[in-house]
Protein backbone atom coordinates (compact mmCIF):
# COMPACT_ATOMS: atom_id res chain seq x y z
CA UNK A 1 0.00 0.00 0.00
CA UNK A 2 1.48 3.79 -0.52
CA UNK A 3 -0.13 6.78 -0.35
CA UNK A 4 -2.42 7.46 -2.85
CA UNK A 5 -0.91 9.55 -5.39
CA UNK A 6 -3.15 13.15 -6.35
CA UNK A 7 -4.88 13.77 -3.31
CA UNK A 8 -3.71 16.02 -0.42
CA UNK A 9 -3.04 13.80 2.30
CA UNK A 10 -0.19 15.96 4.64
CA UNK A 11 -3.35 17.70 6.05
CA UNK A 12 -5.02 14.59 6.48
CA UNK A 13 -2.32 13.33 8.99
CA UNK A 14 -1.57 16.64 10.85
CA UNK A 15 -5.33 16.60 11.78
CA UNK A 16 -5.08 12.99 13.07
CA UNK A 17 -1.87 13.06 14.88
CA UNK A 18 -3.07 16.60 16.52
CA UNK A 19 -6.73 15.60 16.96
CA UNK A 20 -4.81 12.47 19.50
CA UNK A 21 -2.98 14.86 20.97
CA UNK A 22 -5.74 17.03 22.29
CA UNK A 23 -7.39 13.75 22.51
CA UNK A 24 -4.99 12.68 25.31
CA UNK A 25 -5.39 15.58 26.77
CA UNK A 26 -9.26 15.44 26.95
CA UNK A 27 -9.09 12.02 28.74
CA UNK A 28 -6.31 13.00 31.26
CA UNK A 29 -8.02 15.97 32.38
CA UNK A 30 -10.90 13.97 32.49
CA UNK A 31 -9.89 11.03 34.34
CA UNK A 32 -8.57 14.16 36.88
CA UNK A 33 -11.23 15.86 37.41
CA UNK A 34 -13.26 12.48 37.97
CA UNK A 35 -10.69 11.99 40.87
CA UNK A 36 -11.62 15.68 41.99
CA UNK A 37 -15.34 14.62 42.33
CA UNK A 38 -14.62 11.52 44.02
CA UNK A 39 -11.55 12.93 46.47
CA UNK A 40 -12.46 16.63 46.59
CA UNK A 41 -8.79 17.41 47.97
CA UNK A 42 -7.32 16.96 45.05
CA UNK A 43 -8.91 20.64 43.76
CA UNK A 44 -6.28 23.00 43.38
CA UNK A 45 -7.76 26.12 43.23
CA UNK A 46 -7.65 28.34 41.09
CA UNK A 47 -6.64 26.63 38.36
CA UNK A 48 -6.65 23.18 39.03
CA UNK A 49 -10.18 22.97 40.18
CA UNK A 50 -13.12 21.02 38.55
CA UNK A 51 -14.88 24.36 37.76
CA UNK A 52 -11.82 25.28 35.66
CA UNK A 53 -11.49 22.06 34.10
CA UNK A 54 -14.70 20.85 33.50
CA UNK A 55 -14.94 23.32 30.89
CA UNK A 56 -10.99 22.41 29.10
CA UNK A 57 -12.09 18.59 29.17
CA UNK A 58 -15.27 18.51 27.21
CA UNK A 59 -13.28 21.40 24.70
CA UNK A 60 -10.58 19.51 24.35
CA UNK A 61 -12.77 16.12 23.77
CA UNK A 62 -15.34 17.12 21.50
CA UNK A 63 -13.39 19.93 19.25
CA UNK A 64 -10.14 18.75 19.82
CA UNK A 65 -10.21 15.38 19.21
CA UNK A 66 -13.78 15.07 17.78
CA UNK A 67 -13.60 18.37 15.53
CA UNK A 68 -10.39 17.28 14.75
CA UNK A 69 -10.64 14.16 13.50
CA UNK A 70 -13.58 15.07 11.73
CA UNK A 71 -12.06 17.70 10.27
CA UNK A 72 -9.60 14.94 8.95
CA UNK A 73 -11.80 12.39 7.62
CA UNK A 74 -13.41 15.03 5.78
CA UNK A 75 -10.63 15.89 4.04
CA UNK A 76 -9.48 12.07 3.35
CA UNK A 77 -13.46 10.80 2.56
CA UNK A 78 -14.11 14.21 0.88
CA UNK A 79 -11.06 13.80 -1.63
CA UNK A 80 -11.83 10.29 -2.34
CA UNK A 81 -15.43 10.34 -3.00
CA UNK A 82 -15.48 13.27 -5.44
CA UNK A 83 -12.18 11.75 -6.81
CA UNK A 84 -10.28 14.78 -6.80
CA UNK A 85 -8.08 16.77 -4.80
CA UNK A 86 -8.55 19.51 -1.85
CA UNK A 87 -9.58 22.43 -3.24
CA UNK A 88 -6.45 24.19 -1.62
CA UNK A 89 -4.05 22.26 0.33
CA UNK A 90 -2.38 25.37 1.28
CA UNK A 91 -5.45 26.52 2.88
CA UNK A 92 -6.31 23.58 4.75
CA UNK A 93 -2.32 23.64 6.12
CA UNK A 94 -4.01 27.29 7.21
CA UNK A 95 -6.91 25.45 8.83
CA UNK A 96 -4.97 22.89 10.71
CA UNK A 97 -2.37 25.84 12.49
CA UNK A 98 -5.57 28.05 13.40
CA UNK A 99 -7.75 25.19 14.80
CA UNK A 100 -4.62 24.45 16.96
CA UNK A 101 -4.13 27.88 18.10
CA UNK A 102 -7.79 27.90 18.76
CA UNK A 103 -7.56 24.77 20.63
CA UNK A 104 -4.92 25.65 22.33
CA UNK A 105 -5.88 29.65 23.73
CA UNK A 106 -9.36 27.52 24.88
CA UNK A 107 -7.65 25.35 27.27
CA UNK A 108 -5.90 28.08 28.65
CA UNK A 109 -8.57 30.95 28.48
CA UNK A 110 -10.51 28.41 30.22
CA UNK A 111 -7.85 27.38 33.02
CA UNK A 112 -7.90 31.33 33.62
CA UNK A 113 -11.87 31.14 34.18
CA UNK A 114 -12.69 33.44 31.18
CA UNK A 115 -16.11 31.84 30.23
CA UNK A 116 -19.12 32.59 28.90
CA UNK A 117 -20.83 29.80 31.31
CA UNK A 118 -22.83 28.87 28.33
CA UNK A 119 -22.51 24.62 27.65
CA UNK A 120 -20.05 23.55 24.66
CA UNK A 121 -19.83 27.17 24.44
CA UNK A 122 -17.44 28.82 26.64
CA UNK A 123 -14.85 30.36 24.84
CA UNK A 124 -15.05 34.04 25.23
CA UNK A 125 -15.38 36.26 22.11
CA UNK A 126 -11.77 36.47 20.85
CA UNK A 127 -11.24 32.69 20.23
CA UNK A 128 -14.60 32.12 19.57
CA UNK A 129 -13.95 34.62 16.89
CA UNK A 130 -11.35 32.47 15.45
CA UNK A 131 -13.11 29.49 15.56
CA UNK A 132 -15.74 31.13 12.87
CA UNK A 133 -12.64 31.85 10.72
CA UNK A 134 -11.41 27.89 11.17
CA UNK A 135 -15.04 26.70 10.38
CA UNK A 136 -15.15 29.68 7.06
CA UNK A 137 -11.79 28.02 5.61
CA UNK A 138 -13.24 24.20 6.55
CA UNK A 139 -16.22 25.23 4.59
CA UNK A 140 -15.22 26.56 1.41
CA UNK A 141 -12.38 24.19 0.59
CA UNK A 142 -14.85 21.64 1.57
CA UNK A 143 -17.46 22.61 -0.69
CA UNK A 144 -15.41 23.69 -3.35
CA UNK A 145 -13.97 20.37 -3.60
CA UNK A 146 -17.72 19.09 -4.15
CA UNK A 147 -18.58 21.35 -6.31
CA UNK A 148 -15.37 20.45 -8.80
CA UNK A 149 -16.13 16.20 -8.14
CA UNK A 150 -15.65 14.43 -10.79
CA UNK A 151 -18.43 11.94 -9.73
CA UNK A 152 -22.44 12.83 -10.25
CA UNK A 153 -23.79 11.17 -7.32
CA UNK A 154 -23.14 11.82 -4.22
CA UNK A 155 -22.75 9.33 -1.53
CA UNK A 156 -24.57 9.48 1.97
CA UNK A 157 -21.11 10.35 3.84
CA UNK A 158 -21.11 13.59 1.64
CA UNK A 159 -24.45 14.74 2.57
CA UNK A 160 -23.90 14.49 6.51
CA UNK A 161 -20.91 16.29 5.82
CA UNK A 162 -22.46 19.26 4.25
CA UNK A 163 -24.97 19.28 6.95
CA UNK A 164 -22.56 19.08 9.78
CA UNK A 165 -20.56 22.32 7.98
CA UNK A 166 -24.22 24.30 7.47
CA UNK A 167 -25.67 23.13 10.84
CA UNK A 168 -22.57 24.01 12.90
CA UNK A 169 -22.01 27.13 10.82
CA UNK A 170 -25.62 28.21 11.87
CA UNK A 171 -25.64 27.29 15.42
CA UNK A 172 -22.36 28.48 16.47
CA UNK A 173 -23.47 32.10 14.76
CA UNK A 174 -26.76 32.67 16.75
CA UNK A 175 -25.53 31.18 19.82
CA UNK A 176 -22.35 32.97 20.14
CA UNK A 177 -23.92 36.32 19.31
CA UNK A 178 -22.85 38.44 22.63
CA UNK A 179 -21.81 42.12 23.08
CA UNK A 180 -18.09 42.23 24.27
CA UNK A 181 -17.51 44.64 27.45
CA UNK A 182 -13.68 44.21 27.29
CA UNK A 183 -11.07 41.77 25.54
CA UNK A 184 -12.04 39.15 27.46
CA UNK A 185 -15.56 39.66 28.21
CA UNK A 186 -18.55 39.61 26.53
CA UNK A 187 -22.35 38.95 27.62
CA UNK A 188 -24.79 37.35 25.84
CA UNK A 189 -27.29 38.65 23.36
CA UNK A 190 -30.09 37.02 24.54
CA UNK A 191 -31.75 37.19 27.88
CA UNK A 192 -33.90 35.22 30.38
CA UNK A 193 -35.90 32.46 28.86
CA UNK A 194 -35.04 33.23 25.58
CA UNK A 195 -31.18 32.83 26.10
CA UNK A 196 -32.07 29.24 27.73
CA UNK A 197 -33.66 28.66 24.43
CA UNK A 198 -30.89 29.54 21.88
CA UNK A 199 -28.42 27.81 24.39
CA UNK A 200 -30.07 24.41 24.66
CA UNK A 201 -31.53 24.89 20.99
CA UNK A 202 -27.77 25.04 20.14
CA UNK A 203 -26.25 23.03 23.04
CA UNK A 204 -28.32 19.65 22.11
CA UNK A 205 -28.12 20.51 17.92
CA UNK A 206 -24.04 20.37 18.86
CA UNK A 207 -24.74 17.26 19.73
CA UNK A 208 -26.36 16.58 16.28
CA UNK A 209 -24.22 18.30 14.14
CA UNK A 210 -21.02 18.02 15.58
CA UNK A 211 -21.30 14.41 17.66
CA UNK A 212 -23.98 12.54 15.22
CA UNK A 213 -24.21 13.76 11.97
CA UNK A 214 -20.32 13.43 11.32
CA UNK A 215 -19.13 9.95 13.29
CA UNK A 216 -22.44 9.04 10.65
CA UNK A 217 -20.27 10.68 7.24
CA UNK A 218 -17.71 8.47 8.58
CA UNK A 219 -19.33 5.36 9.98
CA UNK A 220 -20.67 5.01 6.57
CA UNK A 221 -17.82 5.51 4.82
CA UNK A 222 -15.73 3.62 6.59
CA UNK A 223 -18.20 -0.04 7.46
CA UNK A 224 -18.21 -0.90 3.91
CA UNK A 225 -14.62 -0.07 3.62
CA UNK A 226 -13.37 -2.27 6.35
CA UNK A 227 -15.52 -5.15 5.51
CA UNK A 228 -15.03 -5.22 1.90
CA UNK A 229 -19.02 -4.71 0.96
CA UNK A 230 -21.29 -1.81 0.06
CA UNK A 231 -24.08 -0.83 2.71
CA UNK A 232 -27.06 -2.54 2.76
CA UNK A 233 -29.22 0.03 1.21
CA UNK A 234 -28.08 3.99 0.08
CA UNK A 235 -31.72 5.10 -0.42
CA UNK A 236 -32.37 3.76 3.11
CA UNK A 237 -29.58 5.92 4.48
CA UNK A 238 -30.63 8.99 1.88
CA UNK A 239 -34.29 9.25 3.76
CA UNK A 240 -32.78 9.14 7.22
CA UNK A 241 -30.35 11.93 6.32
CA UNK A 242 -33.06 14.22 5.58
CA UNK A 243 -35.14 13.18 8.52
CA UNK A 244 -32.84 13.44 10.80
CA UNK A 245 -31.70 16.82 9.51
CA UNK A 246 -36.11 17.98 9.31
CA UNK A 247 -36.45 16.80 13.05
CA UNK A 248 -33.22 17.08 15.18
CA UNK A 249 -33.35 20.75 14.95
CA UNK A 250 -36.66 21.13 16.76
CA UNK A 251 -35.35 18.78 19.77
CA UNK A 252 -33.34 21.24 21.76
CA UNK A 253 -36.00 22.35 24.03
CA UNK A 254 -36.41 18.82 25.70
CA UNK A 255 -33.43 20.94 27.67
CA UNK A 256 -36.02 22.89 29.06
CA UNK A 257 -38.76 20.88 30.09
CA UNK A 258 -40.62 22.42 33.30
CA UNK A 259 -38.52 25.41 32.25
CA UNK A 260 -40.49 29.12 31.52
CA UNK A 261 -40.81 28.02 28.11
CA UNK A 262 -44.01 27.90 26.04
CA UNK A 263 -45.39 24.61 27.11
CA UNK A 264 -46.44 23.90 23.47
CA UNK A 265 -42.98 24.35 22.36
CA UNK A 266 -41.93 21.65 25.20
CA UNK A 267 -44.27 19.34 23.78
CA UNK A 268 -43.61 19.68 20.43
CA UNK A 269 -39.18 19.19 21.43
CA UNK A 270 -40.65 16.23 23.49
CA UNK A 271 -42.66 14.80 20.17
CA UNK A 272 -39.93 15.30 17.82
CA UNK A 273 -37.23 13.78 20.12
CA UNK A 274 -39.40 10.70 19.94
CA UNK A 275 -39.97 10.48 16.53
CA UNK A 276 -35.66 10.93 15.97
CA UNK A 277 -35.25 7.13 16.98
CA UNK A 278 -36.65 6.27 13.12
CA UNK A 279 -33.78 7.75 11.82
CA UNK A 280 -31.46 7.18 14.04
CA UNK A 281 -32.44 3.49 13.94
CA UNK A 282 -32.51 3.66 10.45
CA UNK A 283 -28.80 4.30 10.23
CA UNK A 284 -28.30 1.39 12.92
CA UNK A 285 -30.48 -0.97 10.51
CA UNK A 286 -28.27 0.19 7.26
CA UNK A 287 -25.01 -0.38 9.50
CA UNK A 288 -26.21 -4.12 10.63
CA UNK A 289 -27.77 -5.18 7.43
CA UNK A 290 -24.85 -4.45 5.79
CA UNK A 291 -23.11 -7.24 7.75
CA UNK A 292 -25.38 -10.05 6.49
CA UNK A 293 -23.06 -12.83 5.59
CA UNK A 294 -20.22 -10.88 7.17
CA UNK A 295 -20.86 -11.48 10.38
CA UNK A 296 -17.57 -13.51 10.77
CA UNK A 297 -15.81 -10.47 10.75
CA UNK A 298 -16.57 -9.75 14.40
CA UNK A 299 -13.89 -12.26 15.58
CA UNK A 300 -11.32 -11.42 12.58
CA UNK A 301 -11.59 -7.76 11.57
CA UNK A 302 -10.79 -5.44 14.18
CA UNK A 303 -12.25 -2.20 12.26
CA UNK A 304 -15.53 -4.32 12.28
CA UNK A 305 -15.53 -4.50 16.25
CA UNK A 306 -14.94 -0.80 16.32
CA UNK A 307 -17.26 -0.10 13.79
CA UNK A 308 -20.29 -2.20 14.93
CA UNK A 309 -19.73 -1.90 18.89
CA UNK A 310 -19.97 1.95 17.67
CA UNK A 311 -22.96 1.52 16.22
CA UNK A 312 -24.86 -0.20 18.38
CA UNK A 313 -23.92 2.43 21.21
CA UNK A 314 -25.33 5.09 19.32
CA UNK A 315 -28.17 2.73 18.66
CA UNK A 316 -28.80 2.65 22.52
CA UNK A 317 -27.83 6.26 22.85
CA UNK A 318 -30.92 7.01 20.81
CA UNK A 319 -32.82 4.99 22.49
CA UNK A 320 -32.01 6.98 25.80
CA UNK A 321 -31.85 10.19 24.52
CA UNK A 322 -35.43 10.36 23.23
CA UNK A 323 -36.82 8.34 26.00
CA UNK A 324 -34.97 11.19 28.39
CA UNK A 325 -36.85 13.25 26.49
CA UNK A 326 -40.25 12.79 27.97
CA UNK A 327 -41.53 15.18 30.86
CA UNK A 328 -42.10 12.48 33.57
CA UNK A 329 -38.46 10.57 32.66
CA UNK A 330 -36.62 14.17 32.08
CA UNK A 331 -37.58 14.71 35.69
CA UNK A 332 -36.69 11.37 37.37
CA UNK A 333 -33.33 11.74 35.89
CA UNK A 334 -32.21 15.60 35.53
CA UNK A 335 -29.54 17.05 37.67
CA UNK A 336 -28.15 13.56 38.32
CA UNK A 337 -25.35 11.42 37.79
CA UNK A 338 -27.45 9.56 34.69
CA UNK A 339 -26.86 12.07 32.59
CA UNK A 340 -23.07 12.03 32.45
CA UNK A 341 -23.45 8.08 32.14
CA UNK A 342 -25.30 8.59 28.80
CA UNK A 343 -22.96 11.81 27.32
CA UNK A 344 -20.23 9.14 27.68
CA UNK A 345 -21.98 6.43 26.19
CA UNK A 346 -22.02 8.68 23.64
CA UNK A 347 -18.68 10.38 22.99
CA UNK A 348 -16.43 7.41 24.25
CA UNK A 349 -18.98 4.34 22.95
CA UNK A 350 -20.06 5.86 19.58
CA UNK A 351 -18.21 8.99 18.65
CA UNK A 352 -14.46 7.85 19.79
CA UNK A 353 -15.03 3.93 18.49
CA UNK A 354 -16.30 4.87 14.94
CA UNK A 355 -12.91 6.96 14.89
CA UNK A 356 -10.65 4.66 16.34
CA UNK A 357 -11.57 2.67 13.50
CA UNK A 358 -11.03 4.90 11.11
CA UNK A 359 -7.54 6.12 12.00
CA UNK A 360 -6.53 2.61 12.19
CA UNK A 361 -8.06 2.58 8.71
CA UNK A 362 -6.80 5.09 7.42
CA UNK A 363 -3.06 5.84 8.96
CA UNK A 364 -1.32 2.91 7.31
CA UNK A 365 -2.84 3.83 3.67
CA UNK A 366 -1.51 7.72 3.97
CA UNK A 367 1.91 6.63 5.56
CA UNK A 368 2.38 3.77 3.04
CA UNK A 369 2.07 0.87 5.59
CA UNK A 370 0.89 -1.73 8.02
CA UNK A 371 -0.37 -1.21 11.32
CA UNK A 372 1.94 -2.43 13.75
CA UNK A 373 0.13 -4.81 15.91
CA UNK A 374 -3.22 -6.44 15.36
CA UNK A 375 -3.03 -7.75 18.71
CA UNK A 376 -2.74 -4.10 20.20
CA UNK A 377 -5.43 -2.97 18.58
CA UNK A 378 -7.41 -5.66 19.97
CA UNK A 379 -6.41 -5.50 23.40
CA UNK A 380 -7.06 -1.39 22.90
CA UNK A 381 -10.48 -2.20 21.91
CA UNK A 382 -11.54 -4.01 24.91
CA UNK A 383 -9.74 -1.60 27.48
CA UNK A 384 -11.89 1.12 25.94
CA UNK A 385 -14.94 -1.30 25.79
CA UNK A 386 -14.61 -2.03 29.51
CA UNK A 387 -13.85 1.34 30.72
CA UNK A 388 -16.64 2.64 29.18
CA UNK A 389 -18.74 0.26 30.38
CA UNK A 390 -17.43 0.92 33.87
CA UNK A 391 -17.88 4.47 33.67
CA UNK A 392 -21.59 4.33 31.86
CA UNK A 393 -23.01 1.39 33.86
CA UNK A 394 -21.75 3.16 37.08
CA UNK A 395 -23.48 6.65 36.49
CA UNK A 396 -26.61 4.65 35.18
CA UNK A 397 -26.87 3.30 38.57
CA UNK A 398 -25.42 6.58 40.70
CA UNK A 399 -28.52 8.23 38.68
CA UNK A 400 -31.04 6.51 39.30
CA UNK A 401 -30.39 5.59 42.98
CA UNK A 402 -29.88 9.69 42.99
CA UNK A 403 -33.36 10.44 41.48
CA UNK A 404 -35.05 7.68 43.90
CA UNK A 405 -33.82 9.57 47.00
CA UNK A 406 -33.98 13.15 45.83
CA UNK A 407 -37.75 12.32 45.11
CA UNK A 408 -38.31 9.92 48.77
CA UNK A 409 -40.92 11.52 50.65
CA UNK A 410 -42.35 11.29 53.76
CA UNK A 411 -46.13 11.48 54.40
CA UNK A 412 -45.92 15.02 55.05
CA UNK A 413 -44.47 15.38 51.81
CA UNK A 414 -40.83 16.81 53.42
CA UNK A 415 -38.12 15.55 51.71
CA UNK A 416 -37.15 12.04 53.35
CA UNK A 417 -33.35 12.25 52.39
CA UNK A 418 -30.88 15.08 53.12
CA UNK A 419 -28.78 15.97 50.08
CA UNK A 420 -25.64 15.06 51.83
CA UNK A 421 -27.27 11.52 52.77
CA UNK A 422 -27.90 11.14 48.60
CA UNK A 423 -23.99 12.64 48.15
CA UNK A 424 -22.44 9.99 50.59
CA UNK A 425 -24.64 6.62 48.81
CA UNK A 426 -23.15 7.28 45.01
CA UNK A 427 -19.14 7.97 46.34
CA UNK A 428 -18.82 4.14 45.55
CA UNK A 429 -20.33 4.65 42.06
CA UNK A 430 -17.77 7.63 41.96
CA UNK A 431 -14.64 5.33 42.73
CA UNK A 432 -15.50 2.99 39.98
CA UNK A 433 -16.41 6.28 37.27
CA UNK A 434 -12.58 7.11 38.19
CA UNK A 435 -11.46 3.46 37.80
CA UNK A 436 -13.44 3.56 34.45
CA UNK A 437 -11.52 6.58 33.14
CA UNK A 438 -8.19 4.85 34.35
CA UNK A 439 -9.02 1.67 32.20
CA UNK A 440 -10.00 4.00 29.17
CA UNK A 441 -6.84 5.93 29.18
CA UNK A 442 -4.77 2.53 29.24
CA UNK A 443 -6.73 1.46 26.05
CA UNK A 444 -6.07 5.25 24.88
CA UNK A 445 -2.38 4.21 25.23
CA UNK A 446 -1.96 1.57 24.11
CA UNK A 447 -4.02 3.15 20.63
CA UNK A 448 -1.50 6.00 20.43
CA UNK A 449 1.80 3.73 20.74
CA UNK A 450 0.35 1.18 18.28
CA UNK A 451 -0.06 4.41 15.80
CA UNK A 452 2.96 5.76 16.87
CA UNK A 453 4.89 2.60 15.98
CA UNK A 454 2.70 2.41 12.47
CA UNK A 455 4.04 5.75 11.09
CA UNK A 456 7.79 4.96 12.53
CA UNK A 457 7.79 1.55 11.17
CA UNK A 458 6.47 3.84 7.64
CA UNK A 459 9.66 5.82 8.02
CA UNK A 460 11.88 2.57 8.53
CA UNK A 461 10.65 0.97 5.53
CA UNK A 462 10.81 4.64 3.64
CA UNK A 463 14.44 4.63 4.32
CA UNK A 464 15.02 0.56 3.80
CA UNK A 465 13.63 1.44 0.23
CA UNK A 466 15.85 4.33 -0.47
CA UNK A 467 19.07 2.53 0.77
CA UNK B 1 -52.91 30.36 18.73
CA UNK B 2 -50.52 33.42 18.51
CA UNK B 3 -49.37 34.74 14.68
CA UNK B 4 -45.13 33.28 16.20
CA UNK B 5 -47.61 29.59 16.80
CA UNK B 6 -49.36 29.73 12.94
CA UNK B 7 -46.15 30.66 11.29
CA UNK B 8 -44.47 27.69 13.39
CA UNK B 9 -47.20 25.23 12.64
CA UNK B 10 -46.75 26.63 9.04
CA UNK B 11 -42.99 25.80 8.49
CA UNK B 12 -43.77 22.48 9.93
CA UNK B 13 -46.26 21.25 7.83
CA UNK B 14 -44.56 22.95 4.84
CA UNK B 15 -41.56 20.85 5.63
CA UNK B 16 -43.09 17.65 6.08
CA UNK B 17 -44.50 18.14 2.45
CA UNK B 18 -40.61 18.30 1.55
CA UNK B 19 -39.49 15.64 3.17
CA UNK B 20 -42.54 13.45 1.46
CA UNK B 21 -41.23 13.79 -1.75
CA UNK B 22 -38.02 13.52 -1.18
CA UNK B 23 -39.70 10.06 0.31
CA UNK B 24 -41.66 9.89 -2.82
CA UNK B 25 -38.70 10.38 -5.43
CA UNK B 26 -36.06 8.67 -3.33
CA UNK B 27 -37.65 5.47 -3.42
CA UNK B 28 -39.81 5.45 -6.58
CA UNK B 29 -39.43 2.39 -9.15
CA UNK B 30 -37.52 4.66 -11.77
CA UNK B 31 -34.78 5.73 -9.13
CA UNK B 32 -34.03 2.54 -7.44
CA UNK B 33 -30.92 1.70 -9.29
CA UNK B 34 -29.74 5.28 -10.03
CA UNK B 35 -30.57 5.40 -5.97
CA UNK B 36 -27.87 2.92 -5.29
CA UNK B 37 -25.38 3.35 -7.69
CA UNK B 38 -23.10 5.76 -5.16
CA UNK B 39 -22.93 2.81 -2.57
CA UNK B 40 -20.99 0.50 -5.39
CA UNK B 41 -18.97 3.39 -7.07
CA UNK B 42 -17.30 4.43 -3.52
CA UNK B 43 -16.24 0.91 -3.40
CA UNK B 44 -13.92 0.99 -6.60
CA UNK B 45 -10.23 1.75 -6.36
CA UNK B 46 -9.17 4.21 -4.24
CA UNK B 47 -6.29 5.42 -6.88
CA UNK B 48 -7.97 8.58 -8.63
CA UNK B 49 -7.20 7.60 -12.47
CA UNK B 50 -4.28 9.75 -14.41
CA UNK B 51 -6.80 11.01 -16.60
CA UNK B 52 -8.95 12.20 -13.67
CA UNK B 53 -6.35 14.45 -12.59
CA UNK B 54 -7.75 17.75 -12.91
CA UNK B 55 -10.58 19.61 -14.50
CA UNK B 56 -14.24 19.27 -13.38
CA UNK B 57 -15.92 16.13 -13.63
CA UNK B 58 -16.13 14.80 -17.00
CA UNK B 59 -18.97 12.69 -16.56
CA UNK B 60 -21.68 15.31 -16.53
CA UNK B 61 -20.49 17.18 -19.74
Amino acid sequence: MNQQEGYADDVVKGFITWSMVWGLVAVLVGVLISFQIAFPQLNLPPYLTYGRLRPVHTNAGIFGWGIGSFMAFFYYITQRLTRTGIWSPGLARIQLWLFNLAIALAAVTLALGMNRSKEYAELEWPVASLVVVVWVIFAVNIVMTIVKRREEQMYISLWYILATLAGVAVLYLVNNASIPVSLTKSYSAYAGANDANVQWWYGHNAVAMVLTTPPLAIFYYFLPKATGVPIYSHRMGVIAFWSLIFMYLWTGAHHLLWAPVPDWVQTLAMGFSVMLIAPSWAAVFNGYFSMNGQWHQMRENYLVKFLIFGITFYGMQTLQGPSQAIRTFSAFIHFTDWVPGHVHMGTLGWVSLVLFAAIYYTVPRIYGTEIYSVRLANIHFWLVLAGQLMFSISMWIAGVQQAAMLNATNPDGSLHYSFMETMIEIYPYWHIRAMGGVVYLAGLSVFLYNIWKTVAGSKTHAAAQTA
Amino acid sequence: MDLASIYYLGVTIALFLIFAAIVARTYSKKHKARGEEPKYRMMDDDHPKETDKGGRDVRRK
